[in-house]
C-alpha cells in the first residue's frame, strides 16, 4: 500500500512537471534556433535578449498576442537580437513569467496586454536595470517602462464608417433591417475604444443604424462567441465587428455559417474566412513591438507612454474584399484624413 | 420581453450551450454511480477537443475526427481509472492533475504540429441536421431542427444511459458498487472491473462533449477552450442528483441562463448584471430550488478487494 502510494506521488510529480514544461519548452526551442541562425550576425546584437510574456490568449490567438510574437520574430532576424517567449496559462502567472525574464538578465521584457499592467508595475519596480514594453497600458511614473497605446478608437471608426455604408447596400449577404453587431470579449479599455470608436463611425455616415453591443466576459470561448453572435444576426444584423480575441473566431464562424460580413480585429483575419471577413480593423502590434526593440538596441529606448494611431501608422484598416465597392472604400479614406489632420476627433467612450 | 422569448435563436442558443455540459454531466453520474470523483472531465474534454481537430484535419473526415476524439478520451480515462481503482490514489488530486496536464499538453500540442496560426482553417466540421417535416414548422422548426448532429446525440444518449443505469442488471451493479462496494463483491460482482467501466465511459461521454466544441460548432480548436466548463458539468449532475434525466435538466437550464443574458446584452439593463445571470442561476439552483442531493454513499471512496 505504501509502495503504491510512493509510486503514485512520483507519477503526479511528473505528470505536473511535464505540464510546466510543456509550457515554456517551445520557448527554449525557439531561443536555442535563433541563437544557431544568428552565428553570422553581430555579436553585440545577440547579446541582446528580448523576452516576450503573452496574456493568457496565447500565441495563436489570431490577434494581438501573435502579432506581438511577429514583432519580436522580425526583430530576430532583420536586428539579429535575441529572442524567447513565455505564454501566461492565466493570470496569476504573469508576475512569475516577467520575474523570470528579468532574472536571467534580459534586456527588454515585453508585456502584452492591459490586464498585466500591475504585474508590471511590480516586477519593473524589483528590476529597475531591466527595461519593459507594455501593450495597451498607461504606465507613465517609471523611467525603465515604455507603454505602447494604440488609438483604436480610430481605426474601429474607419470600419465603422464602412459598416454604415455597407448598410446602404444590397446585396445576398445584407438584410433591410439597418442593424450591425459588436461582440467584444470582457468590458475593458482597449476592448471598448474599438467599440466607441465603430459606434461613432457607423453614427457619422448612417444615424439610423442600430449597433448591438455585446460582451461575452472572456477571450477565450469561441462556442460562446458563435452563439453571441448568432444572437446578434437573429436580432437582425447582418455585420458583426468582434474584438474578442479567440473568443472571436466563433464570431466569424457565426457570421460565414448564416451568409453575413464579419469584420476582423487587430491582424488582417480574411484568411479565417475569405468570403465573409469584410475587412480587419489593425492594432499594428508588431510594427510597436520591432521598434521598440530597435530604439532599446540603439539606446534610444523612450519610457512613458507612445501613442499609435492613424497618423504613424500604428492602427488602420485592413484592404477591404471585392463585395466593398471602391466608392465606399474611397469615402473611408476620406474620413481617415479627416482624423489624421485632426478634424475629427474620435472619443473612446462607449455609448450607452 | 414576449419578443426575447419569441426568438428561436433563443431556444437553440440554449441547446447549443446545454450539449457540452449536458455531455460531462452525463459522464460523471457513470463515474460517480460506480464509485468514483471524477473532476477530470474538464481535462478530457480538452485533450477531446484537440484531437477531434488533429484528426479530422489528417483524415479530412470530421466522423474520423470523432472517433479519435472518443478513443483519447477513453485512454486517458483508463489511466485516471488505473492510478485511481487500481492504486487508489486521491481521486480529486488526480482529477486537478488530469485538468492542469491536459491544458499544457494542448497548448504544447497546437504550437509544434500546428504553429503559431492557429488550426488551419479548411478543418471539417460535423454536419448539422435538417429533419424533414419538422423544419417546416414555423418557431418550433427552427428550434428543433437543423442543430449539430451531437446535439441529437445526446438526447440519445441520455435516454439510452437513464434505461441502461436504472433498467438493465449491469445497471444496477454499477450502482451497487457505487453504494456498497462490500456487499457488491460479496455477491459475487467484480468492484474493480465495474469502476473500471465507470470512469471509462465518463471518459466517452466527455470526449464528445469535447468534439463538439472544437468540430460540432466550430472547426477549430483555442487553448483552454473548454473555459471550465467540465466543471459546471459537476454542478450539473449534482444538482441532476447523479441521474442522466436531472443532469440534462440542469444542463438545460445553464444553458438557457446563458442564452438569456446574450438576449438580454442589448435591453435597458446593466450588462454587468446581465453577465452576472447564468452565476446567479446556479448558485441560487444549487442551495435552494434542487432540494436534498444524496451522493452515491461510496462516492471518492477506494475500493481494495478483499484476499
Amino acid at each position: 500500500m505504501k509502495k503504491l502510494r510512493a509510486v503514485l506521488s512520483l507519477m503526479l510529480a511528473f505528470v505536473l512537471t511535464l505540464s510546466l514544461l510543456s509550457g515554456c519548452s517551445s520557448a527554449t526551442k525557439q531561443q536555442q534556433s535563433s541563437q544557431s541562425n544568428n552565428t553570422t550576425q553581430n555579436a553585440k546584437n545577440k547579446d541582446f535578449k528580448v523576452g516576450l510574456v503573452t496574456d493568457v490568449g496565447g500565441i495563436n490567438d489570431h490577434s494581438f498576442n501573435q502579432l506581438a510574437y511577429q514583432g519580436i520574430e522580425k526583430a530576430k532576424s532583420e536586428l539579429g537580437v535575441t529572442v524567447n517567449f513565455i505564454q501566461s496559462k492565466q493570470q496569476t502567472d504573469y508576475v512569475t513569467n516577467l520575474t523570470q525574464f528579468a532574472q536571467q538578465k534580459y534586456n527588454l521584457v515585453i508585456a502584452v496586454g492591459f490586464l498585466m499592467k500591475d504585474a508590471v508595475e511590480q516586477v519593473s519596480k524589483e528590476f529597475p536595470d531591466t527595461k519593459f514594453l507594455i501593450i495597451d497600458s498607461d504606465i507613465t511614473d517609471r523611467p525603465n517602462v515604455a507603454s505602447a497605446t494604440f488609438k483604436t478608437e480610430q481605426c474601429g471608426y474607419l470600419v465603422g464608417v464602412m459598416a454604415g455604408l455597407m448598410e446602404k447596400e444590397k446585396n445576398s449577404k445584407l438584410n433591410d433591417q439597418n442593424v450591425v453587431g459588436v461582440v467584444g470579449g470582457m468590458q475593458i479599455p482597449p476592448v471598448d475604444s474599438y467599440i466607441a470608436g465603430f459606434q461613432q463611425g457607423v453614427k457619422a455616415v448612417n444615424p439610423d443604424t442600430k449597433v448591438l453591443v455585446s460582451y461575452t466576459g472572456n477571450f477565450n470561448d469561441p462556442a460562446s462567441g458563435k452563439q453571441m453572435a448568432l444572437t446578434q444576426i437573429s436580432q437582425g444584423a447582418d455585420i458583426v465587428f468582434h474584438v474578442a480575441g479567440q473568443t472571436g473566431d466563433g464570431v466569424i464562424n457565426a457570421a460565414k455559417e448564416k451568409n453575413v460580413y464579419a469584420i476582423g480585429v487587430d491582424a488582417d483575419q480574411n484568411y479565417m474566412a475569405p468570403d465573409t471577413v469584410m475587412t480587419s480593423a489593425l492594432k499594428k502590434v508588431d510594427v510597436a513591438t520591432f521598434e521598440t526593440i530597435k530604439n532599446a538596441l540603439n539606446n534610444n529606448f523612450k519610457s512613458g507612454l507612445v501613442y499609435f494611431d492613424l497618423a504613424n501608422d500604428g492602427v488602420g484598416y485592413a484592404k477591404p474584399i471585392k463585395d466593398v465597392p471602391q466608392s465606399i472604400v474611397d469615402k473611408v479614406n476620406e474620413y481617415a484624413n479627416k482624423i489624421k489632420d485632426g478634424t475629427i476627433k474620435v472619443s473612446d467612450q462607449v455609448q450607452k | 420581453m414576449k419578443e426575447i422569448l419569441l426568438n428561436p435563436q433563443l431556444w437553440s442558443a440554449t441547446l447549443a450551450m446545454a450539449t457540452p455540459l449536458a455531455l460531462p454531466a452525463l459522464g460523471g453520474t457513470f463515474s460517480e454511480r460506480s464509485g468514483v470523483v471524477n473532476i477530470a472531465m474538464e481535462g478530457i474534454m480538452l485533450i477531446a477537443a484537440f484531437f477531434a481537430v488533429l484528426f479530422a484535419h489528417l483524415t479530412g473526415s470530421a466522423w474520423l475526427g470523432l472517433l479519435g476524439a472518443v478513443i483519447v478520451g477513453m485512454i486517458v480515462a483508463v489511466i485516471f481509472a488505473w492510478a485511481a481503482v487500481t492504486l487508489t490514489a486521491d481521486q480529486v488530486i488526480l482529477g486537478m492533475a488530469i485538468n492542469i496536464f491536459a491544458s499544457g499538453f494542448t497548448a504544447y500540442l497546437l504550437n509544434t504540429i500546428f504553429g503559431f496560426s492557429g488550426t488551419p482553417t479548411d478543418t471539417p466540421m460535423l454536419p448539422n441536421i435538417n429533419i424533414p417535416i419538422i423544419k417546416n414548422i414555423p418557431f418550433v422548426g427552427q428550434i428543433l431542427s437543423g442543430n449539430s448532429i451531437i446535439v441529437y446525440l445526446m438526447i440519445i444518449l441520455i435516454f439510452a444511459s437513464d434505461y441502461f443505469l436504472f433498467h438493465t442488471n449491469l445497471g444496477l451493479r454499477i450502482r451497487a458498487v457505487g453504494e456498497n462496494p462490500e456487499a457488491a463483491e460479496t455477491a459475487g460482482i467484480n468492484v474493480i472491473k465495474l469502476r473500471y467501466l465507470g470512469v471509462a465511459l465518463s471518459g466517452l461521454f466527455s470526449a464528445i462533449g469535447g468534439a463538439y466544441l472544437s468540430i460540432g460548432l466550430l472547426n477549430s480548436f483555442s487553448t483552454d477552450m473548454s473555459s471550465g466548463r467540465g466543471y459546471i458539468a459537476l454542478a450539473a449532475m449534482i444538482f441532476g442528483k447523479w441521474t442522466p434525466f436531472g443532469s440534462f435538466g440542469a444542463a438545460l437550464l445553464f444553458g438557457f441562463a446563458t442564452a438569456l443574458s446574450m438576449q438580454l446584452q442589448n435591453s435597458a439593463l446593466s450588462k454587468n448584471i446581465i453577465m452576472m445571470l447564468p452565476y446567479i442561476l446556479t448558485v441560487l439552483a444549487l442551495v435552494g430550488v434542487g432540494g436534498k442531493s444524496v451522493s452515491p454513499a461510496a462516492d471518492g471512496v477506494p475500493y481494495t478487494p478483499k484476499k
